[in-house]
């Protein structure tokens, strides 16, 4: 189906569904380019390079659906104040280490996988278009997380603590963020756009079952939605940094500008 | 000098972007086969970081003809591709050197997702030949 075909209910939180997804990957581009040097070693470091590279591209394929709903990608991508960003509340802050990458890999880019894979498999015509390309390449991305999360798992109990830490802090604003559970991800899975947020959230659970007990960490929680829960933003209130917010939107090459 | 014993060759042919310096000559008027003339131009076009055309990579997924007005389908290895405005640069440039095509419009595609197994034999080969396996 095309996006005229929903109803304008659904057409609406196609679109939400589509901004969230896009700015996820655009920050969290960002937030592994930070670790383009200074990884524990440098073929990580290029791997991030090449990670954050995919996640923009990807953010790309996915801001241009947007003209369905006659919307100026370009507008989208390179205009908005931080405040209207609808990426996971768990990327407004950088990743404070290499655990934090990781964590962000396997939980972050993992969970956003996941919501992606819903959305290619449901009606709208450009999601199975374009996301089967991104979730070959995010293939990668998986391999490299989960290698590295035994290795941690494996190591010296300081490192495990570290990264235990940060799938703790990290795995509940993804789940809450990119698999929400409120009206209007019932909306889009009653429309056959994405899958039912229960059964994505159960997926999830079992693909992270193994590093999570690898960890010696519980089982988490399924997270409720917060009070601060924003269905236009779909994620609790706040903003990601504005220098990160700055770099999406190439605020220092308005110049050089070439779109 | 001794030579390198690397598997990378001393030269490339073509050190233009697309293989410029390589495109043959306009054809003098429209020909009887519109479509194929278009999938033998772009053949021509080469991937801006190989040797090896866009068509042996397997990037063209359709060519349409209609009148003077040529549709292209096209994909990319990657979503984060360097050379997206590269290579839609040089295959626009590409046909609209032929006098009887007036206009090119290029669609990106995704679908099928593009994979190595889209290489066709002769990219293979030219592949190989600059030191890259596929």
């Amino acid at each position: 189906m095309n996006a005229r075909e929903f109803t304008p209910e659904v057409r609406e939180a196609l679109q939400r569904l589509i901004l969230s997804l896009a700015d996820t990957k655009r920050l969290l581009g960002i937030r592994y380019s930070d670790w383009l040097l200074g990884a524990p070693s440098i073929e990580s470091g290029i791997a991030t390079a090449s990670m954050s590279q995919d996640e923009w591209g990807h953010a790309r394929l996915l801001y241009a659906m947007l003209k369905d709903f006659g919307v100026d990608p370009v507008e989208v991508e390179h205009s908005r104040p931080p405040a209207e960003y609808c990426s996971a509340s768990c990327l407004d802050e950088p990743f404070a280490d290499w655990a934090g990458v990781v964590a962000g890999i396997v939980v972050v880019d993992g969970t956003l996988s996941l919501a992606l894979e819903g959305f290619a498999a449901g009606a709208y015509d450009a999601a199975r278009r374009r996301i089967p390309k991104m979730l070959a390449e995010e293939a990668f991305h998986r391999d490299f997380g989960q290698a590295w999360m035994r290795r941690i798992s494996e190591g010296a109990e300081e490192g495990r603590q570290l990264l235990a830490a940060a799938v703790e802090s990290m795995l509940p604003d993804a789940v809450t963020c990119l698999l929400p559970g409120d009206d209007e991800a019932e909306l889009l899975a009653g429309a056959g756009v994405t899958v039912r947020p229960a059964d994505a959230r159960a997926t999830l659970a079992r693909r992270l079952a193994e590093p999570i007990a690898a960890l010696r960490m519980e089982p988490a929680a399924d997270p409720p939605l917060p009070a601060d829960w924003m269905a236009s933003r779909r994620r609790p209130t706040g903003e990601p940094a504005g220098d990160a917010v700055e770099r999406a939107r190439g605020d220092r090459n308005r110049a050089l500008f070439v779109e | 000098m001794a030579e390198l014993s690397v598997g990378l060759p001393l030269h490339v042919a073509s050190h233009m972007s697309g293989g410029r310096d390589l495109w043959s000559e306009p054809l003098p008027g429209r020909p009887d086969d519109p479509e194929a003339a278009v999938w033998r131009a772009l053949g021509e076009v080469l991937d801006p970081e190989l040797p090896v055309s866009v068509t042996d990579l397997g990037l063209i997924y359709g060519v349409r003809v209609d009148g003077e007005r040529v549709e292209v389908r096209l994909t990319f290895t990657a979503t984060a591709c360097p050379c997206m405005e590269f290579i839609e640069e040089d295959v626009r440039d590409r046909l609209l050197a032929e006098p009887w095509i007036a206009a090119v419009e290029i669609e990106q595609v995704w679908d099928p997702p593009w994979t190595s197994a889209r290489i066709s034999p002769a990219g293979r080969r030219a592949l190989r030949g600059a030191g890259v396996s596929a």
